[in-house]
């Protein structure tokens, strides 16, 4: 029992070593020896890739919590604007023709923008306060609501 | 053939040791083709280990009682289930499930984790390479589950408690959850050593995180179903070191798997994100440590061994290298994002993840404390169930409200009014449910009815976002309601995936918070012939009867059931004398009631030699949502673990440049 212990024990030891050596055997000169890494340039566009994939699926999300009633007129108003410029901004330099590899994006993201573009509700009417409260209801008139305006254009996002 | 697991298990430790040490060289010199052969060495270790696994599995099989291991936990008359499970019932078995889990996981990891990209992996295989060879060293050198002796006639068996069907899947499914979140540190701190800034790592170790906190999740109820039906003391979870050692793991996994998801959306947290994740891994390495030193008591005590001091000697280790890598690569998780309003879900997600951290720190304070006051005072002081219980409801119940605000609140920041719009329907249901909880009696207990009233309002927002989701569906073109729902589902598995899960925690709330606050006990001494009464339940005791087991003489107490005058039929609470083992055991009656999720739940104490018995008996309400809560959890895990092809494409895209020109 013991020899064929140490016979089995010692193949299996034969077979990992060889197993390990593998790549030392299939290519015993090989012309290159370096292990691929990233150099800036990819790190670069990696990131980029990266900060474009957010700030469309952040847009998806936006638009689809908008139809579920998830997210309001109001709050929608505030946050698409910034959210389409971000989501511009990153798309630029993948969609510049002749950049090679950065004009890939298409299909991943056509797929995070499916969802058809809502327009921007169109802003609440004024609520224009009586100009002066019934007599002895109040002492003061009530100041008008103003609603917060849209983001202008160019306005830098807060990210 | 116990050479032959030797001679394996020193060849997986010269094979991680190869990995560890030309795996880190070739990572740092960039060798191409010494990476590769370091990624073989773990491949290779993987097979070692299955052989050494072999070699046990057959020796408990063949009850070879040779093996000192064999011997110690099994006897010729066990059934075989239990025989195959004395594998991890022993020190040095577990220690070798822990090695093959790993190894296993290691080579899928590599060999499944392209995406983390090459530069990675190069450090992934040196990192796992030295976690196998501290396991690999413990079996080599201090606890080997090969050690031999002269055979005796019959081994010794097993723990009583341990000749359980739960205990077939409870260990192996912790040891999966223990284990796996070894990958998330593994490829986070190849990520960091390789100086990366991206989120690859995440994205390669997406489902591993899910897959290990799912088994952990499922390993511990299944272990408090145990506890639950073969402790025989009438509840499930007793806060033991050990329970807890599982606990905290789970409930730091949890925290990482919800901050994630903020970096991946808003490239925020990237520092919290390392932290949790080695925070995570060095918790599952203390678990493991104390279920095996045996510093503090616990009733899992059957593992105590000398093999502490080599554990703390690696958590230490491990704690130094990557708090100085994570201090080290600081300017790479700078990130220029902050959070915006302190009203978003993202921010909601930050008090969930403080909340989960301090429960997880507090349970933590806990179990050290025995060996803190005796370093300090030089007695041990134990913090028992108040103390938990106490944090729980700190800690638990504003958790679980958390659970029911997130979903409805928008990214970035949402308008006070449009929260207030937003909540009116989630609000009026539970207040709904809590003014009729209220009219029937469950103010008896303050925090049971906050969590049932919590609990309703997380149901009724995750209800609403199905609903919305699915109308939202359908008005973009889906031809039914049902193609519209499985639309929502599918195309965001993580988001609704992880709503199922939150319904299977908000089931466990209830499950928990009806069987330990509105819960009744009643103890009495019967003589056959006598009856008592428990909340509705009737209980007859008819006499006692005994027959001979497979392997243990069992004496059973013959209870008659009737509830209102409705015969329910028979309960036999009893004990089990196991000759071998020379050990008594209780088995408890239980009588599940599947429409009201109720238990009625009978332990026969003591038999007198005149045919008296004492019993106690429990009445727990709403206890089988509990176990009903752990499918619905393995259904949200599966949805949110499903490969999502849209997602694939995308991330074809954002990492081989390759794949979008085809």
């Amino acid at each position: 029992m013991t020899l064929v212990a140490l016979v089995l024990g010692a193949a299996l030891a034969v077979v990992c070593v060889l197993f390990v050596a593998r790549p030392f055997l299939r290519e015993p000169d090989p012309v290159e020896d370096r292990l691929e890494e990233p150099d800036e340039l990819e790190r670069s566009r990696l990131a980029r890739a990266e900060e474009r994939d957010r700030a469309l699926a952040a847009l998806k999300e936006l638009e689809f919590d908008h139809r579920t009633g998830t997210v309001s007129d109001e709050d929608y108003r505030l946050l698409v604007g910034p959210l389409r410029r971000r989501a511009a901004e990153t798309l630029r330099p993948f969609a510049t023709p002749g950049r090679g590899k950065e004009g890939a994006t298409p299909k991943g993201g056509r797929e995070l923008i499916e969802i058809p573009e809502q327009p921007v509700p169109p802003e609440p009417p004024q609520v224009v306060p009586e100009p002066y409260p019934p007599p002895g209801e109040a002492d003061l008139p009530q100041p008008p609501v103003i609603p917060e305006p849209l983001p202008e254009p160019g306005t830098p996002d807060r990210i | 053939m116990p050479e032959l697991g030797r001679a394996a298990l020193v060849l997986a430790l010269g094979l991680a040791l190869y990995a560890t040490v030309a795996g880190g060289y070739a990572a740092w010199r960039r060798r191409r083709r010494l990476a590769l052969s370091a990624q073989n060495a773990l491949l290779a270790a993987f097979a070692a280990t299955v052989v050494a696994a072999a070699v046990l599995l057959s020796a408990l099989v063949r009850h070879d009682f040779s093996f000192t291991v064999v011997a110690q936990t099994t006897s010729t008359d066990l059934p075989l289930a239990y025989t195959i499970s004395a594998f991890w019932g022993g020190q040095a078995g577990s220690l070798l499930l822990w090695l093959l889990v790993l190894t296993g996981y290691g080579a899928a990891a590599v060999a499944l984790g392209r995406r983390a990209g090459r530069d990675v992996i190069a450090w992934v295989v040196p990192l796992l390479g030295a976690v196998c060879v501290f396991f690999a060293f413990l079996l080599v050198g201090v606890a080997s589950p090969f050690a031999t002796q002269v055979a005796p006639a019959e081994g010794a068996g097993m723990t009583p408690s341990l000749q359980n069907p739960y205990m077939l899947a409870h260990p192996p499914l912790l040891y999966l959850g223990y284990v796996g979140l070894t990958i998330p540190w593994a490829f986070a701190m190849g990520s960091l050593l390789a100086g990366r800034a991206d989120e690859r790592w995440i994205v390669a170790t997406r489902r591993w995180t899910l897959a290990a906190w799912t088994f952990l999740g499922v390993g511990q109820l299944l272990g408090a179903h145990w506890a639950y039906e073969e402790v025989g003391w009438g509840g499930y979870y007793a806060w033991d070191p050990v329970e807890n050692a599982a606990l905290m793991p789970w409930l730091a996994a949890t925290a990482f798997l919800h901050s994630v998801l903020i970096q991946e959306k808003r490239g925020m947290l990237k520092v919290w994100n390392m932290l949790l994740v080695v925070g995570a891994f060095l918790l599952s390495l203390f678990g493991t440590f104390l279920t095996r030193s045996g510093v503090v008591n616990s009733i899992h005590s059957f593992t105590q061994s000398s093999i502490g001091p080599w554990f703390l000697f690696f958590i230490c280790v491990v704690t130094a290298f990557s708090l100085a890598l994570l201090f080290r690569r600081l300017p790479l998780l700078r990130t220029k994002t902050r959070l915006e309003s302190l009203v978003s879900r993202e921010a909601t997600f930050l008090y969930n993840n403080l909340l989960l951290v301090a429960l997880c720190l507090t349970i933590l304070w806990g179990v050290v404390f025995p060996i803190v006051s005796e370093a300090v005072r030089g007695e041990a002081v134990t913090v028992g169930p108040p103390y938990y219980n106490f944090f729980l409801r700190v800690f638990g119940l504003p958790l679980l409200l958390l659970m029911g605000i997130g979903p409805l609140i928008a990214w970035r920041r949402a308008g006070l009014r449009s929260v207030g719009r937003i909540f009116v329907a989630p609000f009026g249901i539970a207040l709904a449910a809590g003014l009729l909880l209220l009219a029937f009696g469950a103010g008896s207990s303050i925090p049971g009815l906050v969590a049932y009233t919590f609990s309703a309002f997380v149901l009724a927002s995750i209800a609403l976002e199905f609903i919305r989701g699915t109308r939202a569906r359908r008005a973009l073109g889906s031809s039914s309601w049902p193609a519209a729902f499985s639309s929502l589902v599918g195309r965001n598995r993580r988001r609704y995936g992880g709503y199922v899960v939150h319904a299977a925690i908000v089931m466990l709330a209830i499950g928990v918070a009806g069987s330990s606050a509105y819960g009744t006990v009643r103890e009495a001494k019967l003589q056959p012939g006598q009856s008592m009464r428990v909340a509705d339940y009737t209980l007859v005791y008819r006499g006692v009867e005994e027959r001979q087991g497979a392997n243990a003489r069992e004496v059973r107490a013959r209870l008659a059931v009737s509830r209102d005058g409705r015969d329910l039929g028979e309960l036999a609470p009893g004990k089990n004398h196991y000759r071998v083992e020379g050990e008594t055991a209780n088995e408890v009656g239980i009588r599940s009631d599947l429409l009201t999720g109720e238990d009625l739940f009978v332990i026969a104490d003591e038999f007198d030699s005149d045919g008296a018995a004492y019993f106690k008996v429990f009445v727990k309400p709403l206890v089988n949502l509990i176990w009903l809560a752990g499918l619905v959890f393995i259904l949200g895990s599966l949805i949110a673990f499903w490969p999502d092809g849209r997602e694939g494409r995308r991330l074809a895209v954002r990492y081989e440049p390759g794949a979008a020109r085809a």
